[in-house]
């Protein structure tokens, strides 16, 4: 009888009380890891009533003193690092390398929260009339939430829990039911961390619980990642209650490769980006573009390079791409190269019905090239979300750029090129919240904002960099003269 | 033996192949070596914990560990020149392999190191 994962509530463990639960599986074993509680409205509501409660001391915590916990939660990030990476590979199916990956990157945020007490500063002016000062205070803002998604288990919910509760807020976390573990082990390090109760609390569960956070009149603010449909829900709920709202929705993106591109160096960084995650991320690539004569020399070399890469089970270090996350996602990925055949397209490799030995019963998709797709056709213009990156051809730099700009998404985009001329038109052209040159993830760092354009986003502030400082304080005006 | 055709998969080799000299070093009495063994292995889980870089995360090709197979056996002065030469190599032949130059310049210092010991 596998176990029911907690609920994190005002300073410690406590069971759920839903109807249900959902099972968590290794999606490459099939085991069963646990279950997870579908939390209901009143375990959201005793979670938002912790914290709004904790709000009022931890706000009047000494920045420093709130910086200092981060502190002290990186170490302990660090020293458990190898375990919560392995957790990582085991809920979701990926790699050890990318299980790094995500953690090192969740490690960078907790970095980017203990800077608060100097991003957190304002400005003032002497004299805006004759004796009379003005100035600017950012103040906490109350109790945040966020919801976050399967394909980054630890590292998005440190997209935002660190800078918020730094910031002077209390904080509630939903994470995706179908990966609670490493955010488990995450609140069990907050917890060795002795923070005042209520300034951190966990409700696992599926939609009853996001709906809840989403309607609760204690909850100021709604951080949220994944798919459009969703981020766009998300997105009306928050703002017809009231709330202040960051939305990160799906993509679909594109990348360019010139003819004066190195092609094989551009490939392999291309293969990490469309398989990397086996495809599930929203900064994957998706389409790759050849324009011009690097159609035929792109085409030939991902047919050779993605041949080669070797799916496995991701705790074995030498797999260059695991699983996805289930096989309902399988069977979806797979429907979706389906029709795509029954579109035209060519599939140049397929990765359907892939087996690996002592795996058979794992959520295997292999990573997929299709070429000859064509504009307004299923895999130019959907997210599959998973291992399968389409190809299409354009003459020129500005037909590339058109087939861009068409996508209703737009979270990232690159090219490949030698020629600063092109990079540089398409930075100012292309209309993506993220562009890489000669990278294909172009992943923002911590201190950079991290959101889509069009469909991939709803709201104003991103995640990460200074818009999440401004997220998560109220900006006061104080103006002051003594009589 | 396995392929070294990932960032993790070259360091955890790394890793392994510095926690085996230490455990023999020690065994044969060479005390100052384990330690010496002991502190790479140690910056070599630093450099993979903190170099694993996701948007430059890509396949490696043209390297098998059966390629750097040490034989530890009765730690004559020999014996071990031959091992520091096998380290040296192997971390000559994987650094150029690594696209992050900090995890790079970890493994470029190991088998300096390892170069050294082998000319006494």
């Amino acid at each position: 009888m596998s176990r029911t994962i907690q609920n994190y509530v005002n300073g410690g463990w406590v069971d759920a009380r839903p109807s249900k639960s959902i099972p968590v599986h290794d999606p490459a074993t099939c085991q069963l890891l646990a279950h997870c509680p579908d939390s209901t409205a009143a375990d959201v509501d005793v979670a938002v009533r912790a914290a709004r409660a904790a709000f009022d001391e931890w706000r009047s915590t000494p920045v420093l003193v709130r910086a200092q916990f981060m502190h002290h939660f990186k170490v302990m990030v660090e020293e458990r690092f190898e375990d919560i990476s392995q957790i990582v590979v085991r809920e979701h199916g990926k790699t050890m390398d990318e299980a790094r990956g995500e953690v090192r990157r969740g490690v960078e945020s907790i970095d980017f929260a203990m800077s608060v007490p100097v991003l957190m500063r304002s400005d003032g002016l002497e004299d805006i009339s004759s004796g009379i000062d003005e100035t600017t205070v950012r103040q906490p803002a109350g109790v945040f939430a966020a919801i976050t998604p399967f394909n980054f288990p630890f590292m998005v919910p440190l997209w935002f829990l660190p800078t918020a509760i730094t910031c002077g807020n209390t904080f509630i976390l939903k994470p995706s039911p179908q990966t609670p573990l490493s955010t488990e082990l995450l609140f069990e390090l907050l917890n060795e961390l002795d923070l005042p109760e209520g300034v951190v609390n966990l409700v696992n569960g599926g939609v009853p619980s996001a709906t809840a956070l989403m309607e609760h009149p204690e909850v100021t603010g709604v951080s949220f990642v994944g798919s459009s449909p969703v981020a766009k829900i998300i997105y009306e709920t928050c703002t017809r209650n009231g709330k202040r709202v960051q939305a990160q929705g799906g993509a679909k993106n594109y990348i360019a490769v010139m003819p004066d591109a190195n092609i094989e160096a551009s490939v392999s960084n291309i293969l990490g980006a469309a398989y990397g995650c086996a495809g599930q991320r929203c900064l994957a690539a998706a389409v790759a573009v050849g324009v011009g004569d690097a159609y035929d020399q792109l085409k030939d070399e991902l047919a050779r390079q993605v041949s080669e890469l070797k799916v496995g089970y991701g705790l074995d270090e030498t797999a260059q791409m695991g699983t996805v996350i289930s096989d309902g996602a399988k069977q979806r990925i797979e429907s979706m190269i389906a029709q795509s055949q029954d579109e035209g397209a060519d599939i140049v490799v397929d990765g359907r019905g892939l087996q690996v030995a002592g795996y058979e019963k794992g959520s295997w998709v292999g990573p997929t090239l299709i070429a000859d797709v064509q504009p307004n056709t299923l895999m130019a213009t959907e997210e599959v979300f998973g291992p399968v990156l389409s190809l299409m051809k354009a003459d020129n730099f500005d037909e590339a750029v058109d087939i861009i700009n068409q996508s209703h998404y737009g979270n990232s985009a690159s090219i490949f090129t030698s020629n600063g001329r092109h990079a540089r038109e398409f930075k100012y052209t292309v209309n993506a919240g993220n562009i890489g040159v000669n990278i294909g993830v172009a992943a923002p760092s911590a201190s950079f904002p991290f959101g889509g354009q069009k469909d991939s986003f709803f709201g104003d502030l991103h995640g990460q960099g200074m818009d999440s400082i401004e997220f998560y304080t109220e900006r006061k005006i104080v103006i002051e003269r003594w009589i | 033996m396995a392929s070294l055709n990932t960032f993790g998969a070259i360091l955890s080799h790394a890793i392994e192949l510095e926690a085996r000299l230490c455990e023999w070093y020690e065994s044969i009495g060479e005390v100052d070596k384990a330690r010496a063994a002991d502190k790479r292995r140690r910056k070599l889980e630093r450099a993979r914990r903190e170099n694993v870089v996701e948007i430059t995360l890509e396949p490696i090709r043209g390297l098998d560990a059966a390629d750097y197979a040490l034989e530890l056996d009765d730690g004559a002065a020999a014996s071990q020149t031959a091992v520091a030469k096998v380290a040296a190599r192997f971390y000559a032949d994987v650094a150029p392999k690594i696209n992050v130059r900090a995890a790079q310049r970890t493994l470029e210092r190991c088998g300096k190191e390892h170069i050294a010991q082998a000319t006494g």
